[in-house]
C-alpha cells in the first residue's frame, strides 16, 4: 500500500489551511471507525473524489498557486454536481459563447491546470455547441475551429484515461467498507464518464472523417441504449449532431439486387457501403427516437432531436416518419415541444427550397388528417402554422407564357423548315453549317422550355394539393363550428369551445383570393350561419351553437368582407346579412369581454371601406354607433365616432339627423318612428330620430372623444370639407387604448390645476397633489354619501308608499265586506 | 265612369286570393311580409294606430288602412276608382300580378336589391331587362327566380323584376347576360298611363 504511505507522509507539506480530515487519518481513527461503524455513514456521503484530489493535487503544486487552485476547485465541485445531475445543465458563464465582432463564436475554456474540470467543460461545450445549433442555429463554428476543438477534446480524453488509473490508485482509503461503497459509486461514475468520453471521441472521429469511421455510428447507437438517462440523452444529442453534419444533400437509394450483381469500381463499392451503413444507422436512430418519444422522460429530448433533424435534412430518407412524429406533437399539451414542432413546420413551409415543396404537401395533408381525426379539438397553434405558407400567384401566368413561347417556337420551326428547303436548293455547304448551329440552338431552347414547363406543372400540382388540404381543414373547422352541439356530443367537449375557429378565420382571410369561385357560395353560407349563431333574438338558432363569442362573430363578418373584396371581379356585391349582424353585434359588445381591435377592424372594413350604403342603413348605423359610443370606453367610442363621422361625410342626406327636428320629414321613409330595438337596420327608421347623443358626448371626460363629438355636430351646419381627417377607426382605437394607462394620471393633473386655482394656491407644488387628492377624496365621499342617502330616502319612500297602499286596500276590502254583510243581513 | 264587367264591390280577399298575393309579395320581401301586414297606420283621427288591410275592388288589390276603408264606404261603389296603395291586379285567367304602384312598399321592405349604374338606368326605364354590365351593385345571396327590387345608385327605387341568375352565377357571367327580368318600372307611369 504505497499510496497509503504516501498519503500519511504528505500532510506535513500542506499549508495550515488544508482541511483536517485528510490529515488526521491515523491508526487510532481506523480503530475507532471499525469499532463504531454506524458513524461511518457520513463518509459515504463525503465527496471523496474531490477530497482525494485535494490531497493528491496539493502535493504537486507550489504553495503560491494553491489559493487559485482552491477557488477553481470550488467551481469545479459545483460543476461536477451539476453534470452528475443532468448532462445538459451547464454553468451559465461557461456555457455562453462569446461572439466577436467578425461573427465568430468562441467558447470559454478553463486553463489546462485543472484537467478534469476542463474536460468536463469541454464536454459541456460540445453539448453547448449542439444546443446552440438547436436553439438558435445562429452561427455555427467554422469547420477549422471545430476541428481544432475536437482535437483538443481528444487529447483531453486520452489524458483523462491516464488520469483515471491514477485516480483509482489514489482511491485506496484505509477504511475497507467505505472504500467498497465508494468504489462502487466510482466505478459507475467512471463508466458513465468513460461512455461520455467515448461518445465524444466517436463523434469527433466521425465528423473529421465520416467515410472511414462510419462504423462507429453503431457503437454510438449502442451507447444510446444505456439505461442511464443522462448518457442516453447525451448520446442521442451527439448522434443528432453527427447526423446533421454527415447526411448528404441527396436522398440515398439502396442499390437493387441487379445493381449489386454488377461489377463496380472500388470507389463505388466503398461509397455504397458507406451509404448503406449510414442509412441503416440513421434508420435505427430514428426508430430509437420514435420509441423514446413515447416515454415521458425522454419526450422533450426526442421531440427536439426530431425537430432539428427534420429541419436540417427534410430531403433525406425516412422524413415521413419524422414528419409524422412532429405533426403528432403539434398540438401536444407540453408547451415547449408544441412550440418546437410548430416552429419546425413553419420553417419547413418557409424554406421550401430545401425539399422542393414535397414535405409541405405531406405536412399539410397530415395536419388535415389530424384535424379530421381529433374532431377539431386541437390547440390553435396547429392551424396557425398554415399562415406561414406562401403561394405563388404567378404560377398559372407563367405557364401560359410558356405555352405562348412554345407556340412561337413551333412557328419558328416551320419557317426554318421552309428556309431550309429553299437554301438547300442553292448552297448546300454553307447552309449546312448554319443549319447545325440553328438546330443546336433550337434543341437547347426546347430542352430548357421543356424542363421549365414540367417544373412549373409539378409545382402547380403541389400547390393545388396544399391548397385543397388547407381548405379542407378550414371547411371542416367551419362545419364543426356550425354543427349543433347535440350532434357534436355533449360529453366530449366543453361548451362553446371552438379552439380552431379563430386561426381558421384568419387563414381564410389570408388565402381567400385563392378560393375557387365554386366554393365561394358555400363559404359565405357558412360564414353567414356562424355570424348569425348566438343571436339570442332568434329562438330557433339558440340551440344551434349559441356559444360563439362576439369577437368570433365579428371576425366572421370581417372575413366575409375580405373574401368579397379580394374577389371583386366587376360585380359589387352587397352583404346585407352581415350588416344586419354587425348592427346587432354593436349592442352585444362589452368593452372588457370582447376584443376592441376586432371591432375597430370590423367598423373599418364594413362601414368605412365600403363605397356606398343605403340611406336608411347608413342612418341606422349612425344612430347605433352614437348610442354605442355613449356606453363604452373612450377607445371604442372614439373608433365608433370616427366611423360615424365617415358615414356622415359620405351620406349627405343623413345629416338631417344632426338637426334638432325629429320626424325626418320626407326622407324618413315608411317607418315614421325610430325603433331602437329593431334588428334590421333598414327597418329601424333611424332617419326619424335625432343624434342627441353627440351633445352628451361633447361633454365626455376624454378630450379626444369630446372634441370629435363636437366636430361631428358641426358637420351639419358649416362647410365640412376643411376637417376631413382620414383617421381609421383602428388607428383611433389603438391610440386611445395605448393612452388609456397614462390617461388616468392626466385627469388627476387636470383636477389639480382647477383646484389649485380655486383654493390651494398657497400650498407648494409637492404637497399640492396629495392635498388635492385628499380634497378630492373628501369631496367624493361627501357626494357619494349624499347620493346614497338620497337613494336610501327614495327607497324608504317607496316602501312606505307600498305599505300605505296595502293598508288602504285592506281597509277598502273590509268596508266592502261589511257592506256585503249588511246586504245579506237585510 | 266605366263600370267593369266583373264585380265592382269592394271586399276583403278570400283565402285563395290571399295566399296568391302573399306568395307574390313573399318573393320580394321575404320575412318582412310580417312587417307589411302588421304595419301600424297612423291615419285618421284615432289615437290608437290602426292596421292596414288588403281589399279587392274591380280585380285590383289595394293595401289600405282600416280608417280609410271605413271612410271609403261613403263613396258610391261605381264612383270609387281607387283607394290606398294598389298592389296589383288579378288577370282574367285568375293570376295575380304586381303593378308599379306597389314599388314604394316593396322598396321599403325589399330583401334582394340590385343597384343600376347611371348609364343603364334609362334602358331599364324603357322596359328592358337588366344586364350584368349595368349592375352597379347587387345583394349577396340572391337565388334565381327571387323577386328583386331595382334601385338607382342614389337609392331611388326604379322598378322590380325577377332574378334570372343567382348572385354566384352572376359572377361568372359575361357582361351581356341578363341578371334581372323586367316586370315593372316607373317608366310605366308615362308609357302606360291609361292602363294603370
Amino acid at each position: 500500500m504505497g499510496k497509503k504511505k504516501q498519503k500519511i507522509v504528505l500532510p506535513p507539506d500542506l499549508p495550515p489551511e488544508v482541511p483536517d480530515e485528510a490529515v488526521e487519518v491515523s491508526d487510532e481513527d481506523v480503530l475507532f471507525v471499525s469499532e463504531n461503524r454506524e458513524y461511518t455513514g457520513f463518509l459515504s456521503n463525503l465527496d471523496t473524489k474531490s477530497i482525494n484530489k485535494h490531497v493528491t493535487r496539493v502535493a504537486d503544486v507550489k504553495e503560491d498557486e494553491l489559493e487559485s487552485l482552491y477557488e477553481r476547485r470550488l467551481k469545479k465541485k459545483s460543476l461536477d454536481k451539476e453534470t452528475e445531475k443532468q448532462g445538459l445543465e451547464v454553468d451559465p458563464v461557461d456555457a455562453l459563447p462569446v461572439k466577436t465582432l467578425d461573427g465568430k463564436l468562441y467558447y470559454r475554456t478553463v486553463p489546462k491546470a485543472t484537467q478534469k474540470s476542463e474536460n468536463e467543460d469541454k464536454d459541456e461545450a460540445t453539448t453547448n455547441n449542439k444546443e446552440a445549433g438547436i436553439d438558435a442555429s445562429v452561427v455555427r463554428l467554422t469547420k477549422a475551429e471545430k476541428r481544432a476543438k475536437l482535437k483538443k477534446i481528444r487529447k483531453e480524453a486520452k489524458k483523462q484515461a491516464k488520469e483515471g488509473t491514477e485516480v483509482e490508485d489514489v482511491e485506496q482509503i484505509p477504511q475497507a467498507e467505505v472504500l467498497d461503497e465508494v468504489r462502487n459509486d466510482m466505478t459507475a461514475e467512471e463508466a458513465n464518464q468513460k461512455k461520455k468520453f467515448r461518445l465524444a471521441e466517436l463523434g469527433t472521429a466521425l465528423l473529421t472523417d465520416p467515410e472511414s469511421n462510419i462504423k462507429s455510428l453503431k457503437e454510438m447507437l449502442e451507447i444510446s441504449k444505456d439505461g442511464d438517462r443522462d448518457i442516453a440523452v447525451l448520446s442521442l444529442q451527439s448522434l443528432l449532431a453527427v447526423f446533421r453534419d454527415i447526411i448528404p444533400g441527396y436522398r440515398i437509394r439502396l442499390p437493387t439486387e441487379k445493381e449489386q450483381e454488377m461489377k463496380v469500381s472500388k470507389a463505388v463499392k466503398k461509397m455504397r457501403f458507406y451509404e448503406s451503413t449510414l442509412l441503416s444507422a440513421y434508420k435505427a436512430y430514428i426508430q430509437k427516437l420514435l420509441a423514446v418519444e413515447k416515454q415521458a422522460v425522454y419526450k422533450r429530448v426526442a421531440v427536439r432531436c426530431i425537430c432539428i433533424l427534420l429541419e436540417a435534412v427534410p430531403h433525406f430518407n425516412f422524413r415521413e416518419n419524422l414528419l409524422g412524429a412532429v405533426i403528432r406533437n403539434i398540438s401536444s399539451e407540453d408547451d415547449i415541444s408544441r412550440k418546437l414542432c410548430c416552429a419546425t413546420v413553419k420553417s419547413l413551409f418557409t424554406n421550401e427550397g430545401k425539399h422542393g415543396g414535397e414535405v409541405t404537401v405531406e405536412a399539410v395533408q397530415m395536419i388535415a388528417d389530424l384535424v379530421k381525426a381529433s374532431d377539431c379539438q386541437l390547440h390553435p397553434d396547429s392551424i396557425e402554422v398554415f399562415m406561414s405558407l406562401t403561394f405563388d400567384d404567378d404560377l398559372g401566368r407563367r405557364e401560359a407564357q410558356d405555352a405562348k413561347n412554345k407556340f412561337k417556337s413551333k412557328n419558328a420551326k416551320r419557317k426554318d423548315l421552309k428556309e431550309q428547303k429553299e437554301s438547300a436548293a442553292n448552297e448546300k455547304k454553307r447552309t449546312r453549317k448554319e443549319m447545325m448551329s440553328k438546330t443546336r440552338e433550337e434543341v437547347t431552347t426546347e430542352l430548357k422550355a421543356a424542363s421549365l414547363a414540367t417544373d412549373v406543372a409539378e409545382r402547380r400540382r403541389m400547390q393545388t394539393d396544399v391548397l385543397s388540404a388547407i381548405f379542407e381543414t378550414y371547411f371542416r373547422v367551419l362545419k364543426h363550428a356550425i354543427k349543433p352541439r347535440s350532434e357534436a356530443g355533449f360529453s366530449s367537449q366543453p361548451a362553446g369551445s371552438y379552439p380552431l375557429l379563430t386561426p381558421c378565420l384568419n387563414g381564410i382571410g389570408k388565402f381567400c383570393q385563392l378560393i375557387d369561385l365554386d366554393f365561394m357560395s358555400d363559404l359565405m353560407n357558412y360564414l353567414r350561419k356562424l355570424a348569425r349563431s348566438g343571436n339570442s333574438s332568434d329562438g330557433s338558432s339558440k340551440d344551434v351553437s349559441a356559444c360563439l363569442t362576439v369577437s368570433e362573430r365579428l371576425q366572421c363578418c370581417i372575413v366575409a368582407f375580405r373574401v368579397m373584396r379580394n374577389n371583386l371581379d366587376a360585380l359589387n356585391v352587397d352583404l346585407q346579412d352581415f350588416f344586419v349582424q354587425l348592427y346587432n353585434l354593436l349592442i352585444e359588445y362589452r368593452p372588457g369581454r370582447d376584443k376592441g381591435e376586432i371591432l375597430a377592424e370590423a367598423l373599418k372594413i364594413m362601414l368605412c371601406d365600403d363605397r356606398q350604403h343605403d340611406m336608411q342603413r347608413a342612418a341606422a348605423f349612425i344612430k347605433r354607433l352614437a348610442t354605442f359610443s355613449l356606453c363604452s370606453g373612450p377607445a371604442e367610442s372614439l373608433a365608433a365616432l370616427v366611423t360615424l363621422k365617415h358615414l356622415l361625410q359620405k351620406n349627405v342626406k343623413c345629416r338631417n339627423l344632426l338637426e334638432n327636428d325629429a320626424g325626418g320629414g320626407s326622407v324618413s321613409g315608411a317607418i315614421a318612428k325610430y325603433q331602437p330595438y329593431a334588428t334590421d337596420p333598414n327597418l329601424s327608421g333611424a332617419l326619424a330620430s335625432v343624434l342627441w347623443e353627440l351633445n352628451l358626448l361633447s361633454k365626455h371626460y376624454h378630450p379626444a372623444v369630446s372634441t370629435m363629438a363636437s366636430n361631428i355636430s358641426m358637420l351639419g351646419t358649416g362647410d365640412n370639407q376643411i376637417h376631413l381627417s382620414n383617421k381609421s377607426p383602428q388607428q383611433a382605437f389603438k391610440e386611445l387604448s395605448l393612452e388609456q394607462d397614462s390617461f388616468i394620471v392626466k385627469v388627476d393633473l387636470n383636477a389639480k390645476r382647477k383646484k389649485g386655482n380655486a383654493s390651494l394656491k398657497h400650498i407648494s407644488e409637492g404637497a399640492d397633489l396629495d392635498s388635492t387628492v385628499k380634497v378630492d377624496e373628501n369631496d367624493v365621499k361627501r357626494k357619494l354619501s349624499e347620493h346614497y342617502s338620497l337613494l336610501h330616502d327614495i327607497a324608504e319612500n317607496e316602501r312606505l308608499r307600498g305599505e300605505l297602499v296595502g293598508t288602504t286596500l285592506s281597509l277598502n276590502l273590509y268596508e266592502q265586506y261589511k257592506k256585503q254583510k249588511k246586504r245579506r243581513t237585510k | 265612369f266605366r263600370v267593369y264587367p266583373t264585380e265592382a264591390k269592394m271586399r276583403p280577399l278570400d283565402e285563395q286570393e290571399t295566399t296568391q298575393v302573399f306568395e307574390k309579395l313573399h318573393k320580394f320581401v321575404g320575412n318582412n311580409l310580417k312587417n307589411i301586414v302588421e304595419n301600424p297606420s297612423h291615419e285618421g283621427t284615432d289615437n290608437t294606430p290602426g292596421r292596414y288591410c288588403f281589399r279587392l275592388q274591380r280585380n285590383r288589390v289595394y293595401y289600405v288602412s282600416e280608417s280609410l276603408v271605413k271612410r271609403a264606404t261613403n263613396v258610391k261603389r261605381d264612383n270609387l276608382v281607387s283607394l290606398g296603395t294598389q298592389l296589383g291586379k288579378f288577370t282574367k285567367g285568375g293570376k295575380f300580378h304586381l303593378t308599379v304602384q306597389c314599388l314604394g312598399l316593396l322598396a321599403a321592405h325589399a330583401k334582394h336589391k340590385v343597384w343600376l349604374k347611371p348609364t343603364s338606368e334609362m334602358s331599364f326605364l324603357y322596359g328592358n331587362n337588366v344586364l350584368k354590365g349595368g349592375v352597379g351593385r347587387i345583394t349577396e345571396s340572391i337565388s334565381d327566380h327571387d323577386g328583386v327590387v331595382v334601385f338607382s345608385m342614389s337609392d331611388v327605387p326604379l322598378g322590380f323584376g325577377v332574378a334570372a341568375k343567382s348572385t354566384q352565377d352572376c359572377r361568372k357571367m359575361d357582361p351581356n347576360g341578363i341578371v334581372v327580368l323586367h316586370q315593372a318600372d316607373i317608366g310605366e307611369y308615362l308609357r302606360m298611363e291609361d292602363d294603370l
